[in-house]
C-alpha cells in the first residue's frame, strides 16, 4: 500500500502537499468540520477533485478538494497482514492440481482498506475451504494472470503444456481458474490439445466474485476438487452451477458447454446435449445414456498443444457488405468459421468473396448462429452454393468450438486437405451425430 | 443539568449513576416507488411461488480471523431458502445481476433529511459492502452508503446529537426459522431505507421513546417516507457502566420504546450484580468442563430429559466449579444467568437447558444430582447444566456455547446482538459481529453531491410538523392532542381530503379515521381490516345518514372483527337504518308523554334523561346532536 493510486490533478497535489500515500490516517478538515480516517484509493476512470477516506465506523466518504482547508497525516499507514491460519490436508491425500490463469476463484478482503486480494497460497485456499483438506492435498499456482477476454491462443498453448507436466507428475486431477468470458472458448480449444488425457480437467470459476460469502466459487471449487479426486471419469470439463441453487454442479464437456447468460450462476449450458454429470454433496450422477470415458493410464499421454491464431469467426448478418468481408480474410486469415443463420447461410453477394478466399488457399467452414441444432448445406439454394464453393458444413458444432478447433488443426495438419479432414471428424465430442436433444 | 422526564414504571435504579445509555437508530422505508438497486416495486407478496436454496460462507478478515459471528452462522450448517415472487423481485435481489445504480430520489431524501437535521453532507457518496452473514441478505452483504455525518434533533430543547445518516437497502424478510435451514420472503429485500444514527443519551425510557417519536415526526413531514406498519424500526444501542455495548434490533412498535429499555437495562444491570456475586466469592477465571450425560440421566423422569432420552438423542452435563445458586439467581425479577443460557440453546435449535438451580422444579432428582457431580468431578458448590437434543452434534455445540457464555460470566455485560419481542423484552439473537466488515461496492460508481443538488434542498425544505400540527389544529378545530395523534397517524391525507369532500365535523372524520382505530386495536381488533376503504365508507354513510356517528363504532368492530365483509353488511347486520325527522319526532313524542311528571318537576336538568331515553330508542340510527336539537324544540313547545 504506496504511493498515491487513482489520484492525479488537484486530488493528487492536496495529499502530496500533505505528505501522505495510500493507507495513511488523515484528519481533513473541510468547511469547519473535521473528518478522520484512512485514505483510500481512487479508481481510475474517477475524477481528480475528491479525496476518499475510510472512516473509523468502516465506511467511505469522499470529500471534495475545493472544500478542503486542511489535511494533516496524523499516522502512517500499516501495511495489511493477511496472515493465513495454516491448515495443513491430511496426510496421503491424492494429489489435486489448482492452475490460476486470472480469474478469482477465492479472494480475501482487507476490511481496513477495502481491498481486495485474491487468495493463491495452498493454506489460503484450505482456510476458506477447510473441507478441501480432508479431500484432497492441493498444489495451487498461478499460471498467468489475464482476464479471460485478453487470452489469446498462446496462453492456451501455455495452459496445455502446464496441465500435461502437472498430469505426468502425478496429479490426481487438475482444476483450471479462469475468468467466465471466455471459458467456453478456452474449454475447448483445451478439449482438443489435451485429447486423450488420463485424468479429469475441470474448469471452473465465479460469476459472482468470490470475495462476497454468497459467491458460486465456493461450490464450484468443492465439487471439482472432490471429483478430480473421486470421480472416475477423463477429459476437459466445465464445471459450474446447474441452476441458481447451491445445490447441484453441471459437468460439461468442454467442446459443447457455452456461456449463455451475463450474470447468472447458471450461465452455462451444455448444448445440444445434456451435461455429462451433475454433482452434488450427496454424490456424482452420470449421465447413464452416454457416459464419460473413464481415467486412463497415466503413461502414454501426450498432449498436442500448439494453435494457429490466424483464424477469423465470423457471424453473418443481412446486408453484410463483401467489403467488409473481404477485409476480414484478407487480413491474414487462413480460415474462417462462419456463423451462419439457419441451416447455415450466409448472403449470395459474398459467396464470390469465399470462393475468392478459397482459391487463394483459404478455408472456410459453417456452423449456425441459431447454436441448437444441426447446418445442412443441402436444403436450400444458398447452402448448395456454399457447398460448392467449397465451404465445409461441420454438422451441429458450436461456432466458439469451431474456432478453436481450426486454430488448433491448422497448427496439426500439414496441408488444408488434411485440415478438412480433421475438422469433420468428431475428435473429443464437439459434434452429435444423432440429434436427441432439442434444447 | 438532564431533566428526567415523569415517566411510568421507574428503573429499579437511577440511570445516571448507573451510567445508562442508549444510542437509538431508525430504519425508515422511504418512499421512491422503487427498491434502491433495481427496478422493482415495493410491494409486499402475499404468494411467494418460486424459490431457490443458498449457503453463505464466512470470509476470511485481513488478520486471517474468521469474523465469530460468522462462524457461528456457518456452523450452524445453515441453508438458505429465498421464496419470491416475479412482481417483487428480479435477478439484482436474488445475487444474479450486478445492482443498478442506485435511486436517486432515495439519495435526495437522505440529504434533505441531512438538511433538516443540520448534518453535513459527503461530498461523494460511496456505496460499501457491509457483511452480513446470516442470511437476510443474498449476497451475503448489505449494500450502504453515508449520506451525511453529524447534525442534531431537537426533541423539546433536549438536543441529542446525530452520528450518521445513511441509506441502505433492507433485507429479506424472516418466514421461517428452522434448525437446518431459515425460510425467507425475498420481496422485502433491496427495499430503500433511510438509517439515522443517533448519539447515545441517558437512558431514561420514555426520554428515548420521545426522541425516536420526534424523529419519526420529523421523517414523516417530508413526505419522502413510505407508511404503515413495518415501515419503520428502531434498533436500540444499551448499555451501563460503560461496558459492553448490547444492540437490540428490531423494535417495531414506537411505545414498545421505553418498555425495551427498561427491560434490556435491567437485564444488564442483573448481569453486573451477578457478576459482582461471582467476583464475591473468590472466582477470577470460572472453570467449566462438559460430560456425556446420557447414562447417568437414562432413567431419569424429568419430562424434557425422559423425551430426550427415550427418542435416542444426547445428554450433556456441564459443571461449572463455584456457580451453584448463581444459574437461578434473580437480582431483578426475571433476570437470571439460567435465562441467558436458555437463549442460547434455543436460538441453536434445542429448547433450552435445566441448571442445578432448579432441578427440583424440572423433575432432577438429589439421587441425579449427586451422579451427575460424581461424573462431572464437581462438587456441591458447583452448578450443573443439562443439554439435551435430538442429536449430538448440536448437544455438543450448544454445550460448548453455554461453556463459553459461562467464562464470560465474570465480565457481567456481554456485548451482543438480541431481538425485541413484541412484548417489550430482549432475546438473544447472535454474538455481536466484529467491527464493521465492510468494502466498496466496486459494481457502482461513486455519486457527487454538487453544489448545485446542495443548493436545491433548501426549497425542498418541509413545514416543521410541529407548525404542521398547529395548522390542523387551527384549521380544523381539533384539540391538540387529536391534530397530534392526526398527524401521526397514516390517514392524515385522507382527512383533508374528506374534510373537504363530506359535509361532516373535522372532529368526527378525526374521530373515525384516526381515534376509534387506535381504540379498537386496543381492544385487539385487528387494525389491517380497518383500511382507507373501509374508514372512508363509514363516514361516506354518517355523511348521507345512513345511520349515525355513534354507531360506527359497532360498524368497525364488526368490520374489524371480520363479522362483516363492508359497511352494507354489517350495517345491516347490526339493524342500522338511517331515520328521518318524523319517527325521531314521533319518539321524542313518546318519550316526552312518557316523562311528563318529571319534566314538570325537573324542568331543564330532566334533559339527560330525556336525551338517554330518545338515544336509546333510536338505537343509534340518528346523530345526537340531531336528537338533542329536536328534542330541545319539542321541550320547550310543551312547556
Amino acid at each position: 500500500m504506496s504511493g498515491l493510486l487513482g489520484y492525479r490533478g488537484p486530488s493528487a497535489k492536496i495529499l502530496t502537499d500533505a505528505g501522505a500515500t495510500i493507507g495513511d490516517i488523515l484528519e481533513v478538515e473541510s468547511d469547519g468540520e473535521k473528518f478522520s480516517g484512512t485514505l483510500v484509493p481512487r479508481y481510475e476512470h474517477d475524477d481528480d477533485r475528491h479525496i476518499v477516506i475510510k472512516l473509523k465506523n468502516g465506511y467511505n466518504i469522499g470529500i471534495s478538494v475545493e472544500r478542503i482547508s486542511k489535511v494533516v497525516r496524523v499516522a502512517k499507514g500499516e501495511a495489511p497482514k493477511f496472515v493465513a491460519p495454516l491448515k495443513v490436508a491430511t496426510k496421503g491425500l491424492p494429489r489435486v492440481s489448482i492452475l490460476g490463469t486470472g480469474g478469482t476463484i477465492a479472494s480475501r478482503v482487507d476490511y481496513r482498506t477495502g481491498a481486495v486480494r485474491p487468495a493463491t497460497t495452498s493454506e489460503e485456499l484450505y482456510s476458506l475451504f477447510p473441507e478441501l483438506s480432508e479431500i484432497a492435498s492441493i498444489s495451487p499456482e498461478i499460471v498467468m494472470s489475464v482476464y479471460s477476454e485478453n487470452l489469446e491462443p498462446s496462453h492456451w498453448e501455455t495452459i496445455a503444456k502446464r496441465v500435461s507436466e502437472v498430469v505426468a507428475d502425478g496429479a490426481s486431477g487438475v482444476i483450471l481458474t479462469m475468468g467466465t468470458d471466455t471459458m467456453g472458448y478456452t474449454a475447448a480449444a483445451l478439449s482438443f490439445a489435451l485429447k486423450g488425457l488420463p485424468v479429469p480437467l475441470f474448469i471452473v470459476g465465479s460469476q459472482r466474485s468470490s470475495d462476497r460469502p454468497s459467491s458460486d466459487a465456493f461450490l464450484n471449487l468443492v465439487g471439482a476438487a472432490t471429483m478430480a479426486v473421486q470421480a472416475d471419469l477423463s477429459g476437459v470439463y466445465v464445471v459450474m452451477h446447474a441452476d441458481s441453487s447451491d445445490e447441484r454442479l453441471a459437468v460439461h464437456l468442454g467442446t459443447r458447454v457455452r456461456k449463455n447468460h451475463t450474470s447468472a450462476r447458471d450461465a452455462f449450458e451444455s448444448m445440444g446435449v445434456e451435461p455429462v454429470a451433475y454433482w452434488s454433496r450427496q454424490g456424482t450422477q452420470v449421465n447413464a445414456r452416454e457416459p464419460p470415458p473413464p481415467r486412463g493410464k497415466a503413461g502414454g499421454f501426450s498432449a498436442k498443444p500448439r494453435f494457429d491464431p490466424r483464424v477469423a469467426l465470423v457471424e453473418f448478418f443481412p446486408s453484410m457488405p463483401t467489403l467488409y468481408l473481404s477485409a476480414i480474410l484478407e487480413s491474414g486469415a487462413r480460415g474462417v468459421v462462419f456463423e451462419g443463420t439457419g441451416l447455415g447461410h450466409i448472403n449470395g453477394k459474398n459467396i464470390e468473396t469465399v470462393r475468392k478466399f478459397l482459391a487463394e488457399g483459404g478455408l472456410a467452414f459453417m456452423t449456425s448462429q441459431c447454436l441448437w441444432g444441426r447446418v445442412d448445406l443441402n436444403v436450400y439454394d444458398t447452402g448448395r452454393d456454399l457447398l460448392n464453393a467449397g465451404v465445409v458444413p461441420l454438422e451441429d458444432m458450436l461456432p466458439e468450438t469451431a474456432l478453436a478447433k481450426l486454430m488448433w488443426a491448422l497448427a496439426n495438419t500439414r496441408s488444408g486437405d488434411e485440415t478438412k479432414a480433421l475438422m469433420r471428424e468428431n475428435v473429443v465430442g464437439e459434434v452429435t451425430t444423432r440429434t436427441v436433444q432439442r434444447r | 443539568m438532564e431533566k428526567a422526564p415523569g415517566g411510568r414504571a421507574a428503573l429499579p435504579f437511577d440511570p445516571v449513576s448507573s451510567q445508562l445509555r442508549v444510542g437509538l437508530e431508525i430504519h425508515q422505508q422511504l418512499a421512491t416507488g422503487t427498491k434502491l438497486f433495481c427496478q422493482c416495486p415495493v410491494v409486499k407478496s402475499e404468494e411467494l411461488p418460486l424459490s431457490f436454496e443458498r449457503r453463505l460462507r464466512p470470509t476470511q478478515s485481513e488478520l486471517g480471523k474468521i469474523d465469530p459471528a460468522a462462524v457461528f452462522e456457518f456452523n450452524k450448517g445453515r441453508v438458505n431458502l429465498y421464496k419470491w415472487n416475479p412482481e417483487s423481485s428480479c435477478m439484482v435481489d436474488a445475487d444474479e445481476e450486478p445492482p443498478h445504480p442506485p435511486s436517486k430520489d432515495a439519495i435526495e431524501t437522505a440529504l434533505l433529511v441531512g438538511e433538516m437535521l443540520g448534518s453535513r453532507a459527503v461530498d461523494e457518496v460511496h456505496v460499501m459492502r457491509k457483511i452480513v452473514i446470516d442470511g437476510s441478505n443474498t449476497s451475503g452483504f448489505q449494500r450502504t452508503a453515508i449520506i451525511a455525518l453529524g447534525g442534531t434533533l431537537t426533541v423539546d430543547g433536549f438536543k441529542v446529537g446525530v452520528q450518521t445518516i445513511t441509506v441502505e437497502e433492507d433485507s429479506s424478510r424472516v418466514l421461517k426459522e428452522g434448525a437446518q435451514a431459515r425460510e425467507y420472503a425475498l420481496d422485502r429485500q433491496g427495499v430503500p431505507l433511510v438509517e439515522i444514527a443517533l448519539d447515545h443519551v441517558v437512558g431514561y425510557p420514555e426520554r428515548v421513546e420521545e426522541i425516536a417519536l420526534s424523529l419519526g415526526r420529523l421523517l414523516r413531514s417530508t413526505g419522502r417516507v413510505a407508511r404503515g406498519q413495518g415501515t419503520i424500526r428502531q434498533d436500540l444501542n444499551v448499555s451501563v457502566l460503560g461496558g459492553q455495548v448490547v444492540e437490540v434490533k428490531g423494535v417495531q412498535k414506537l411505545n414498545l420504546i421505553a418498555k425495551v429499555v427498561r427491560y434490556e437495562a435491567t437485564r444488564e444491570m442483573g448481569l453486573v450484580r451477578i457478576a459482582e456475586e461471582i467476583k464475591k466469592r473468590g472466582i477470577a477465571e470460572v472453570e467449566c468442563r462438559a460430560h456425556d450425560a446420557m447414562s447417568t440421566m437414562k432413567k431419569t423422569a424429568s419430562p424434557v430429559v425422559k423425551r430426550i432420552v427415550q427418542k435416542g438423542g444426547a445428554v450433556t452435563c456441564v459443571s461449572v466449579s463455584g456457580f451453584a445458586g448463581l444459574l437461578g439467581l434473580e437480582p431483578f425479577p426475571g433476570i437470571r444467568l439460567g435465562k441467558e443460557l436458555a437463549e442460547i440453546a434455543r436460538t441453536n435449535g434445542l429448547g433450552g437447558v435445566i441448571h442445578s438451580d432448579e432441578f427440583a422444579k424440572q423433575g432432577v432428582t438429589e439421587e441425579e444430582s449427586v451422579s451427575l457431580r460424581a461424573l462431572s468431578g464437581s462438587d456441591s458448590r458447583a452448578g450443573l447444566v443439562l443439554v439435551a437434543g435430538e442429536t449430538r452434534e448440536r448437544v455438543e455445540t450448544v454445550a460448548s456455547l453455554v461453556m463459553e457464555r459461562l467464562r464470560m460470566a465474570p465480565t457481567g455485560v456481554v456485548g451482543e446482538t438480541r431481538a425485541a419481542t413484541d412484548e417489550g423484552e430482549t432475546r438473544y439473537q447472535r454474538p455481536r459481529p466484529g467491527a464493521a466488515r465492510m468494502y466498496p461496492e466496486t459494481d457502482i460508481p461513486e455519486i457527487v453531491v454538487t453544489e448545485e443538488w446542495r443548493q436545491s434542498l433548501k426549497s425542498m425544505l418541509p413545514v416543521p410538523w410541529k407548525e404542521r400540527v398547529a395548522g390542523y389544529s387551527k384549521k380544523y378545530s381539533l384539540s391538540e392532542e387529536a391534530a397530534l395523534q392526526l398527524y401521526d397517524s397514516d390517514n392524515a391525507k385522507l382527512f383533508e381530503e374528506l374534510a373537504s369532500k363530506l359535509n361532516l365535523e373535522p372532529s368526527v372524520i378525526e374521530s373515525i379515521l384516526v381515534e376509534v382505530p387506535v381504540r379498537l386495536s386496543r381492544e385487539g381488533v385487528d387494525e389491517s381490516k380497518l383500511n382507507p376503504e373501509a374508514l372512508t365508507s363509514v363516514l361516506v354513510a354518517i355523511d348521507t345518514g345512513r345511520f349515525a356517528k355513534e354507531a360506527a363504532v359497532d360498524v368497525l368492530r364488526a368490520i374489524g372483527k371480520g363479522e362483516a365483509r363492508d359497511v352494507e353488511e354489517a350495517a345491516s347486520k347490526l339493524g342500522l337504518s338511517g331515520m328521518n325527522d318524523e319517527e325521531l319526532s314521533e319518539i321524542i313524542d313518546v318519550v316526552l308523554k312518557r316523562n311528563k311528571k318529571l319534566l314538570h318537576e325537573k324542568g331543564d336538568r330532566a334533559f339527560s334523561v330525556l336525551m338517554g331515553e330518545v338515544m336509546k330508542l333510536a338505537r343509534g340510527k340518528v346523530d345526537g346532536k340531531k336528537v338533542s336539537k329536536l328534542l330541545t324544540q319539542a321541550v320547550e313547545k310543551s312547556s
